[in-house]
Parts: structure tokens; C-alpha cells; sequence
């Protein structure tokens, strides 16, 4: 019954949209549909991950009636609890960024139409919903590919920019390129008899050779490992989410790309069942290259939703990180680690989506008060928008892993697991995990000096432009919807001691994994490690509230011990310069630059430096423009190359249209002539 | 392995390796040389530990060579060429220097993988360290290749050979004692060679970049 | 052990620590400046400094948000929290469960990253200096400071303090084997680089071309320096204790009677002044590195603990 209510609300959202267009009704309609199929998904989820029983995934009664090619199509019951997580996580991340459209589409009023973005909006989130429910191939691809036209459609919502216009043309294409990919991987493990249903085509996996089984899964990496973000296939990430309305690029950020994870968990698990070795090992090397290219690149943007998209790759490589080490540890046989390594990559899936939701919609906050995505022209929110400001904060914390947020917790998890490489048998597969815990350490360290500078940039300081001088905070709804995220954010943190061994139960029964044997020992998480007798253990929740009091107890500390209470406002020191202009502080470019020095072998930075002299002397000038850049590796290496050869193979291909009649009539009796030739061989 | 006298032999196959690392890492000459010698004292301290425990005199007589030849004379010898022909001016190597380092310790990484079947194959107590010196072997090749001045190359050369002797101490307890004073008598005739060698760039290129050297296919 | 007493030694151990740490800066400073031939102030004039600052008043940038005089409390707060979990005289803590090394590891990542924000937000150049480096630094020697700790944790079997403390304590040998001198040495470089010693920082300086932790706190007056910096020098005996009692464990309480705990405190003060003559003579002997420089150092820590890792891989 939610269920059907889930997709009853989304379409009443859909619908809404398309016939209101405009007005107040418009947005709160499109949303308020929005928020209940979210809601309904959440419940579900939790339902099901949790161990409630409401019964609610069986339709059966519903769909007992219809024609065959709808029959066995959606959810069977009972209902995979990994399909429930994935689930949740776009419930839970819809309602905040539903919310969060109410305020912000109001910017769009006589401008835009709210029709096509907010009907989109909803048969989005339906899709979504709907792909890891999906039970059979057509359901699967079917929904699948629903999601990616619907998104490409709101990523066009602003189709006059050109930029737009670019970054909506390479979604495009690597969705179809993605698509072909696992089309492939799906159609390879088609069992004789045609069926389409997962079980069954698990059934008929177990009876390949290995070598198709792995080619099956190669072609699904690549297929989802483009979806999710995964480098080299990472190329669409930055330029799709900035260029979508912030709602959307959270939705994205933090629900769609974690859909990738969830096809590489579905092969890699559940249909095939797991693999050798360097299955695992694969995806562990892809998820720590992402890991650290995503963040090297996000150090160097300074326009604040590309950053962001840059540490989505970064996160999806730690994501897989974990699923690559459980693997891994599933092929050696070590159960119990590999519950580690995936419950890490689910719970960082989840958390990343809380605090990516947040983050984006927070920038979109700034992108509403300020029109303009460049961080140089900020400077100074704090105090225009102190509670946007505040949230942000919380998400910049949160993914920079620092305690007690939900960001360390997953990521310790996941070193947990890294930790047991130790048992694997095979030496020189080992090692591969104290590199790889070395270059998530260097990310994930790597991503605090990142935020640091974007929300330093950003929020504190003075302002550098006239219109962050004029900021004003984000409306109410916006507010509340970043809000929720940012609660959502410190208790999961909070709350680890029961979403390990619930996600660990989720894990349970996929490929033969046991369940988890997390072991709660009042507000404390402990998971056991491989050798005997040692557990690693942290507890978020004591951690903060001993920071809470702390952080009462100290000024407390102060007043009793009579310490001054003077306090004075004056000038920011300036060296006796008597003036301090918004041009004298720190640049996103100049914090950045140690590490752009640094890393310069990989960046190959060009510097560009054009100084305009004044008129009467040399020794004083007018202006400088400093304008640097690095090199695009993927873009310009890899994808170029091939985007070129493409394009002049198919001018070659484009001489069959001739434009003469003549030739076209020909080519039509030319392909009758095969065919009914081939029917006549065939018939034979 | 766990003994002390395993322990101890890692530990001076650690610090030999090490001063191997060194060499990546600092960038003058006199820091160079310097760790060229602290190397072989450290080579000597290993092999006397040995030759205690093992009552070897031919170890001994090994020991003390290494000492005087690789510890005192060489590095001595190489402070006056250093002297002669060495540019105040330093030059950058191929590589940087974080980038060297990560690279050393990558290689040691390999040597680990190269040697792990020969340690599960062993008996002697010393094997734990053969991997150290197996890197050291990567190491000093990779500093032969990577720097510019002919100095460097030369005690990277040096430190190879270093690598091969500990190799030999703690996979076999030392070679034959007439291979190991051959050994050491080659290496003197080359260093000798290259000294005359060094001469010879430094006297028609006024400086010893190896670089220039390509000046000679012109 | 009953409850009441062993949390009572964790808040005493963590109030010793708090008390201690201007006293060993203070030694620190003073055998520097005995070795450069100069008398130098007394031992005891940091707490001197901390009694000043508390009774000045306070300027605050006419720029500055709420962010600034927050900043200091959450410094102050996460190193003191450190300071609970990390071993100083007794072991296992009851707050043993609550964290462990990483957790120590990320809570001071906790208290920097907000340090360099509060540095960016008055809207000087020197803060936004200060903030850059030091971020930089930190970022870089997070590689080295997850593989040492990786080290220590395979030979423990976990990354919980009390368990790591254990075990070096059970098998004496461990601690001199390789790995575990690796890792010291790593970690020794990464407690220069944290805590902004020589050769990384200079923390004696206040020229731009020379500062790093110095600029981003350069706009804090009163009390908030006074937290500020008592949570630098709180920070410095923190990473003593670690290397002390991790590595050379014995004299650690593992029962809480007062004779253990008497000569708990005897050995933490010993290895204390071991470590603050250690540092005072190698900072006299070492010039302060160029900021470039400063990664290749960072590289060094970087391959001494992959060495590490691969020896404890083998002797385990």
C-alpha cells in the first residue's frame, strides 16, 4: 500500500507541475508530491532495513491481472534489503531537496515555467525509486533509462547557457555509452529460455566459465562505473551537476551516482555471486585513483559546484574502496571482513548522499543570494547568511571526515577493513592495501584542506563584490530543508552503533556472506577484526557530547577562575597599512597554490600573468590579471582523441547520404533483396 | 627470526638501506659522500655482528676491508674529487625529491614481492633482512639513473655494490672469501676508472652534468 | 577495577597533562636556548604567559564572524578530548571504547581545520597564509601518519591504544624490531610537522616568509590566545606521550594502585624530558626548511613508515 502511495505521489507531483505551470500552487503542489513519495520510500526502507514488518512491498494482487509483459516485472517479494537501501537513500535525500525547490524555484517566477522541471523533478525521483526495485531486465533498463532522459532534461532546464548546452550533450552521451555497456553485461547473462528475471539469470551465471563471468563483469563496471563517476569515466560529472538547478545537482550528487554502486553491487554480488580476486582488486585500485584524482582536481576549481562534483568522484572512489575490499576479502574467503568492507561502502553511501544533499543545496543558497558560482567573488556570508553558512559548515565538516560527523565514521569503517588486508594470504595482492589506505588517508586529508578553502573562501572574510555585499539569506524552505540534511548528518554519526549491524544484515545472504557479528556494546560501535580476540571500537555518540561539554564546560572553566571578560573591536592587523581592501585577503587560487607547486607534475600548471603599467612610470602599475591553468589529462588525452577519430570516421559514414533519390531507392531494394535472401537460407 | 640476533641484523640492513634513501633524498655532494660512508660503516657493523655470531674470520677479514676501503678511503678520495671537479651549483635530478622518495619506497615494496619466495625457502636467521638489501639494489639503480652529475652515479654505483655484499652476508653468510676480495678489487679498479673518466668530461665540458655528454653525438 | 576510581584517574591524568604542557614547552624552550648559549627565560614561563594573556583583553577584528572567538573553544575542547583518550599513565582507560589512534588522529584534524578557518576569517593576508600551509602540511602528512598507525596496528591486531600499549608491553622484543623503529622515526617527523617545530615551522618566528601556525593565529588576543595556545603546547605533550608510551610502554600503569600510578607519573616525566632534550637538540641543529621543501621531508616520514608496514608484514 505505501508503495502504491509512493508512486502515487510522485505522478500527482508530475502532474501538478504540468498543469499549474506557474504560482505559488505550482511549486508547493510539485513538492508537496515530491516529498510524500519520498516519505513513502523512506518508511519502506527503514521498514525493511530495520527488520519492521508492514508488508507492504507485495503488489502481487495488483499486477496478478495484467499481461504477461508486466507480470514478474517489479519487486518480488520479499523485497532484497540492499534494492531497500538504495531505496531509502532516494527517499530520504528527496524530501530536503523537494523542500528546498519550493524557495528556490521561486527565483524562476516570470522567468521559467515550473512545468517541464517540476514534472521532470517527479518522474526523476519515480525512476529512481523504481531501478533498484526493478526485478527484470525490461523493469531494470527500462527505468534506468527513464532516469537518465528525465535528468537530462532538468540538467537542461537552463538550456541558454552554452555551457549548459555542452554539459547536457556529454551526459547524454555517456549515459547511452554507459547503457550500452550493461545492456551488454545484461544480455550475456541471459539464461536460454529468455527470461528476463534476476534470479533466474543468477541461476544461469552460476553455469558460465569464469572467463564469461568476468567478462560480464567488466562490462558492468564500466557501464555503472560510468554512471556512478568512476575515473577515467568521471569526464560528465563536472560539467553535468553544476549546470543542473542546485535541487537537482544535490539529487544527483547524492542519489543518482550512488545508483552506479548499487548495478556494480547487483553483478558483482547477487547475479554473479562473486569472483576471483582481481575482481575486487580492480575496483579498489579505480575507487583509489578516484579517490585522489577527485580531490587533486576539486583543489584547483574555484567555481563552488564544480568543487563539489569533483569531491563526488572523490567520495564514489572511497565508496568503492570499501566494495573492492570486500570483494577482494570475499574471494579469499574471509566473511567477516568482507561484511566490513561493504558495510563501509553502503554507509558511506548513504552518508555521502546526506552530506553532498547539503552541501549543494547550500551552495545553491549562495548561487540564489549572490548569482554567481565563482568563489573569488565571495567573501563575507558568514554574516549575511549566517545560518546557510552554519549548515554548511556542518556538510564541510561532515565530509572532511572529522569526528564525531557521519563522514569519519563510515570512513573509519572502512580503514577497518583496509586494516585486515593483513590476513590475506596472497603477499603481493596485499600490499595493495597499505596503498591504499595511504592514498585515502592523502584524500581524505586532502579534502579538509579543500573545504577549508571553499567554505573559507566562501563564507568568511569581507566581501569581494558588490553583490556578496548584498547577499541576503536563503528563504524558509530552503533553510529547513538544509537543516534537516545537516541533523540527518550528526545522527547518523551519532547513531553508528545501529546502522553497522543493520547495514551488515543487509549484506547478509548475497553471496553467500554471513551476517554481520557487530557487536553493540551500549552506544559503541565494535566490529571484529580478523585476529582473535581484537575488535576495533569507537563510540560517535560519547565523542559528541564529550565535545558538547567540553565546549560548555571551558567557558564555564573561564567565569570561575575570573579570567577578563573584556572584549574590544577594532581593525584587522595590517602592517600600519591603513587601509584594508577585500583585494588584500586570500584568493581560492592563492590557497590553493602550495599544493598546485606541489602536485605540478600532475596539474602542469600554466600561469598567465598580463600587467597593465600605468601610464607615466614602470614602477607603478594599473592592473594585473593572473590567470592559470591546468591540464585537463582525461579531457584532452583520452577523450579527444577518441571523440576526433569518432567524428571523422562517422564524416566518412555520412557519404551514404548523397542526398540523390536515386541512391536511397536503392539502398531500400538492396536491403529487401539480403533480407529476403537470408529468409530463404534460414528457411532452408 | 625473532631472535636478537635476527632483529639485529634488520636493523642494520634497515639503517644501511636507509642511508640508500638518503641518497635520494639529500642534494649536495658532501651530504652524499657522507651517507655513502655512514653506509658502509653500518655494512661493517652487520658483517662483524655476523661474524661474531657465526665465528667466521673470513667475515671478519671481510669486515674490517669494508670498513677501511668503503668507510675511511673511499669517501675520502671522493671529498678530493668532489673538490676538483664539483660545481657549487647543484643540479636538478631527472626526478624530483618527493617523487624519488615515493618511488624508493615503491621499490623496496617490489623488492619485498621479488624476495618473499626466496625468505619462505631460507632457514638462516638472518633472511628477514635479504628484502632490505635487495632494495638497496633497486634503490642505487634508481639513483645511477635518475641524477645528473657523474658524482652522484658514482656512489650510486658504490652503494650497489654495498647492496650486493649484504645480500651475499645475509642470504649466505658471505661468499667465498677469495670472491669477495675479487669483488673488492674490481670495484677499486672501477672507481679508478672513473675518476679518470670524471677527469676527462670535467676537462672537455668544464663541468661533470652527465648531460652533456650528448653534446658528443653532435 | 571499580568504576568510580578508574574515571577519576582518567580526568586526573588528562587535568596532569593539561598542567604539564606549559612546563615542558617551557623546558623545551629553555634547553634551546642554554644550547645557543643564551640564558633563557625560566622553565615556568609559559605558565607566567598564560596568566597574562587570560587577564588581557581581547581584540577582535571589526571582520571577524562568530566563527573567531568560537574557534578557540573547539581547539581547546577536541585536544583536551584527545587528551582522554590518550595513554598518559594508565591503561586501559574506561575511555578505551570511546576512541582509538584514529579517532586521536582525526580530533586533532578537528581542532586544525578550524584553527585555519579562523585564520581566513578576519580577511588579512597573513591568515590566509598561515591557513593555506598549514592545510597543506596537514594534508600531506595524513599519508604517513594512516600507515604508521597501520604498522603499530598489525602488530596489535587493532588500532585501540589500550590494545597497541599491550602488546608492546607483552612481547618486549617487538619493540625494538624494525618496524616498530620505522614507525617511530615516521611519526617523530609527523610531531614536528604538526606541531609546527623546526624544521617545518619555526614557532619562535613572526615574519610572514617564516610562519605557519603563528599567521593563522596572529589576529588572536586575551584569553582566546591563551586557549589557543595552551591546546598547541597541550598538543605537543600529547604526541610525547604517544611516542613515549606506545613505543617504550613500560612504566604505564596497568593497575590502579598508587604505587603503580606513582611510578607511572616518575617514567611519563622521564620520557617527557628525554624527548624535549631530543627535540631541543635536533631543532638547534636544523635550519628552518623552505615550504617547498617541506614535502620532500614529509616524503621521508612517507617511505620510513611504508618500510615499516612492509618489515611488520614479515616479522608478523
Amino acid at each position: 500500500m505505501i508503495f502504491l502511495l509512493m508512486v502515487a505521489g510522485y505522478l500527482f507531483g508530475a502532474l501538478a507541475a504540468l498543469l499549474f505551470a506557474r504560482g505559488w500552487v505550482a511549486r508547493w503542489l510539485t513538492a508537496a508530491g515530491a516529498i510524500i513519495g519520498g516519505a513513502c520510500a523512506v518508511t519502506l526502507a527503514v521498514a525493511e532495513v530495520f527488520g519492521f514488518d508492514i508488508g507492504s512491498f507485495q503488489i502481487i494482487v495488483v499486477l496478478a491481472r495484467r499481461p504477461w509483459w508486466l507480470q514478474g516485472g517489479v519487486i518480488q517479494d520479499p523485497a532484497q534489503p540492499l534494492s531497500a537501501v538504495f531505496l531509502g537513500v532516494v527517499g530520504a535525500i528527496a524530501i530536503p531537496a523537494a523542500l528546498y525547490s519550493i524557495g528556490y524555484t521561486r527565483a524562476w517566477e516570470g522567468r521559467r515555467s515550473l512545468r517541464m522541471p517540476g514534472a521532470m523533478l517527479n518522474l526523476f525521483l519515480l525512476s529512481m525509486s523504481l531501478v533498484p526495485l526493478a526485478e527484470n531486465i525490461l523493469w531494470f533498463v527500462l527505468f534506468w533509462e527513464g532516469m537518465a532522459v528525465t535528468s537530462y532534461l532538468l540538467v537542461m532546464t537552463e538550456a541558454e547557457e552554452p555551457e549548459t548546452v555542452h554539459a547536457g550533450n556529454w551526459y547524454l552521451g555517456m549515459t547511452q555509452f554507459g547503457l550500452g555497456f550493461i545492456l551488454a553485461a545484461f544480455f550475456l547473462l541471459l539464461p536460454p529460455d529468455g527470461s528476463g528475471d534476476f534470479t533466474a539469470l543468477a541461476k544461469h551465471a552460476a553455469t558460465l566459465s569464469p572467463g564469461l563471468k568476468s567478462l560480464v563483469f567488466v562490462l558492468a563496471l564500466i557501464g555503472f562505473g560510468s554512471k556512478a563517476g568512476l575515473v577515467p569515466l568521471h569526464v560528465w560529472l563536472p560539467s553535468a551537476h553544476p549546470a543542473a538547478p542546485s535541487h537537482v545537482s544535490a539529487l544527483m550528487s547524492g542519489v543518482m551516482i550512488k545508483l552506479g554502486v548499487y548495478g556494480v553491487l547487483l553483478f558483482g554480488l547477487r547475479l554473479l555471486g562473486g569472483g576471483p580476486a582481481w575482481w575486487g582488486g580492480l575496483v579498489l585500485t579505480l575507487g583509489a585513483v578516484s579517490a585522489l584524482l577527485g580531490v587533486l582536481y576539486a583543489l584547483m576549481e574555484h567555481d563552488l559546484k564544480r568543487l563539489l562534483a569533483y569531491h563526488s568522484i572523490e567520495n564514489i572512489g572511497i565508496i568503492f574502496i570499501g566494495v573492492g575490499a570486500g570483494m577482494m576479502f570475499l574471494s579469499y574467503d574471509l566473511p567477516a571482513l568482507a561484511v566490513l568492507g561493504f558495510v563501509g561502502g553502503l554507509y558511506h553511501t548513504i552518508n555521502h548522499a546526506c552530506f553532498k544533499g547539503l552541501l549543494f543545496l547550500g551552495a545553491g543558497s549562495v548561487l540564489h543570494a549572490t548569482h554567481t558560482r565563482n568563489m573569488e567573488e565571495m567573501g563575507g556570508l558568514i554574516k549575511r547568511m549566517p545560518r546557510t553558512a552554519l549548515f554548511f559548515l556542518v556538510g564541510a565538516a561532515a565530509i572532511s571526515a572529522l569526528p564525531p560527523l557521519n563522514g569519519f565514521v563510515s570512513e573509519w569503517v572502512v580503514f577497518q577493513a583496509l586494516l585486515g588486508g593483513a590476513s590475506i594470504p596472497q603477499r603481493e595482492v596485499a600490499v595493495l592495501m597499505p596503498i591504499a589506505v595511504a592514498m585515502l588517508a592523502l584524500a581524505s586529508g586532502l579534502a579538509a584542506a579543500c573545504f577549508v578553502k571553499a567554505f573559507g573562501i566562501t563564507f568568511l572574510g569581507i566581501a569581494r563584490s558588490h553583490e556578496a555585499e548584498q547577499a541576503r539569506e536563503a528563504p524558509v524552505s530552503m533553510q529547513v530543508a538544509m537543516a534537516a540534511l545537516a541533523l540527518a548528518c550528526v545522527v547518523l554519526g551519532a547513531a553508528a552503533y545501529a546502522m553497522v549491524p543493520a547495514l551488515g544484515r543487509v549484506v547478509a545472504g548475497l553471496a553467500g556472506l554471513p551476517p554481520a557479528s557487530a557487536v553493540t556494546v551500549s552506544w559503541s560501535l565494535r566490529v571484529p577484526l580478523s585476529a582473535p580476540g581484537a575488535v576495533g571500537q569507537i563510540s560517535p555518540l560519547p565523542i559528541l557530547l564529550g565535545l558538547a561539554l567540553l565546549l560548555v564546560a571551558i567557558p564555564i572553566g573561564l567565569w570561575l577562575s575570573r579570567a577578563s571578560r573584556a572584549l574590544r573591536v577594532s581593525d584587522t592587523w595590517g602592517c600600519g597599512r591603513i587601509a584594508q581592501t577585500p583585494r588584500m585577503q586570500y584568493t581560492a587560487a592563492a590557497f590553493a597554490e602550495p599544493l598546485r607547486r606541489i602536485f605540478a607534475a600532475l596539474y602542469r600548471p600554466t600561469e598567465d600573468v598580463s600587467i597593465d603599467f600605468h601610464p607615466e612610470s614602470r614602477y607603478f602599475v594599473q592592473s594585473i590579471a593572473y590567470r592559470a591553468h591546468i591540464i585537463p589529462w582525461f579531457e584532452r588525452y583520452l577523450y579527444d582523441p577518441v571523440i576526433d577519430r569518432v567524428i571523422a570516421w562517422a564524416a566518412r559514414v555520412r557519404a551514404i547520404q548523397s542526398g540523390s533519390l536515386h541512391a536511397y531507392l536503392t539502398y531500400l531494394v538492396a536491403a529487401l533483396v539480403i533480407m529476403l535472401g537470408l529468409l530463404m537460407l534460414w528457411g532452408s | 627470526m625473532d631472535s636478537a640476533f635476527g632483529q639485529l641484523t634488520v636493523l642494520g640492513s634497515s639503517l644501511v638501506l636507509l642511508c640508500g634513501l638518503t641518497l635520494l633524498w639529500r642534494r649536495g655532494s658532501a651530504a652524499h659522500i657522507g651517507a655513502f660512508a655512514a653506509q658502509s660503516v653500518a655494512l661493517a657493523a652487520t658483517a662483524g655482528l655476523i661474524a661474531v655470531v657465526t665465528g667466521s674470520r673470513e667475515l671478519w677479514v671481510v669486515a674490517v676491508i669494508l670498513l677501511g676501503l668503503k668507510g675511511i678511503l673511499m669517501p675520502i678520495l671522493l671529498k678530493r674529487m668532489d673538490r676538483r671537479f664539483g660545481s657549487p651549483r647543484e643540479l636538478e635530478p631527472y626526478v624530483n625529491t618527493a617523487t624519488s622518495l615515493v618511488i624508493g619506497g615503491l621499490l623496496v615494496v617490489l623488492a619485498y614481492i621479488v624476495t618473499w619466495p626466496i625468505l619462505d625457502v631460507s632457514r638462516l636467521p638472518t633472511r628477514a633482512g635479504m628484502p632490505l638489501a635487495m632494495g638497496l639494489i633497486f634503490v642505487s639503480l634508481f639513483v645511477i639513473i635518475s641524477r645528473k652529475k657523474a658524482l652522484t652515479q658514482v656512489i650510486g654505483f658504490l652503494a650497489l655494490e654495498n647492496g650486493i655484499a649484504l645480500l651475499a652476508m645475509l642470504g649466505t653468510y658471505g661468499i667465498p672469501f677469495i670472491v669477495e676480495v675479487g669483488v673488492f678489487l674490481d670495484a677499486l679498479m672501477g672507481f679508478l676508472v672513473m675518476q679518470i673518466v670524471i677527469y676527462r668530461i670535467q676537462e672537455t665540458f668544464e663541468s661533470i652534468d652527465v648531460e652533456q655528454l650528448n653534446r658528443l653525438s653532435q | 577495577m571499580p568504576l568510580p576510581t578508574g574515571y577519576t584517574v582518567a580526568i586526573a591524568q588528562t587535568a596532569l597533562a593539561l598542567f604539564l604542557a606549559p612546563g615542558l614547552v617551557g623546558l623545551i624552550r629553555w634547553l634551546k636556548a642554554r644550547l645557543q648559549n643564551r640564558r633563557g627565560a625560566p622553565v615556568w614561563q609559559p605558565y607566567l604567559e598564560l596568566r597574562k594573556l587570560f587577564a588581557k583583553e581581547v581584540v577582535v577584528s571589526s571582520n571577524a564572524s562568530w566563527l573567531f572567538r568560537v574557534a578557540p573553544f573547539v581547539v581547546f575542547a577536541s585536544t583536551v578530548a584527545v587528551a582522554f583518550l590518550v595513554p598518559v599513565l594508565a591503561v586501559p582507560s574506561p575511555f578505551d571504547p570511546v576512541g582509538d589512534l584514529l579517532v586521536v588522529v582525526y580530533l586533532l584534524l578537528l581542532g586544525t581545520f578550524f584553527l585555519a578557518l579562523a585564520g581566513l576569517d578576519p580577511g588579512s593576508a597573513f591568515g590566509g597564509m598561515g591557513s593555506s600551509r598549514e592545510m597543506t602540511v596537514a594534508a600531506l602528512s595524513e599519508p604517513t601518519v594512516a600507515l604508521a598507525i597501520f604498522a603499530l596496528a598489525l602488530g596489535a591486531g587493532s588500532t585501540n591504544l589500550g590494545q597497541i600499549v599491550a602488546r608492546t608491553m607483552a612481547d618486549p622484543a617487538a619493540a625494538v624490531s624494525p618496524g616498530y623503529l620505522l614507525a617511530f622515526g615516521a611519526l617523530f617527523v609527523v610531531t614536528l610537522a604538526e606541531n609546527g617545530r623546526l624544521p617545518v615551522d619555526n614557532p619562535a618566528t613572526h615574519l610572514e616568509l617564516t610562519m605557519i601556525h603563528e599567521a593563522m593565529i596572529l589576529e588572536y588576543s586575551g584569553r582566546y590566545l591563551a586557549l589557543i595556545e595552551w591546546a598547541a603546547w597541550l598538543k605537543v605533550l600529547l604526541f610525547f606521550s604517544l611516542l613515549g608510551n606506545l613505543f617504550v610502554p613500560w612504566g604505564v600503569a596497568t593497575v590502579l594502585t598508587p604505587s603503580a600510578l606513582g611510578w607511572a607519573l616518575a617514567t611519563l616525566l622521564a620520557k617527557l624530558v628525554v624527548l624535549a632534550v631530543v627535540l631541543a637538540v635536533f631543532e638547534t641543529r636544523v635550519a628552518k626548511l623552505r615550504l617547498f621543501r617541506v614535502p620532500e621531508l614529509l616524503a621521508v616520514s612517507f617511505v620510513l613508515a611504508v618500510l615499516a608496514i612492509t618489515v611488520s608484514f614479515l616479522v608478523r
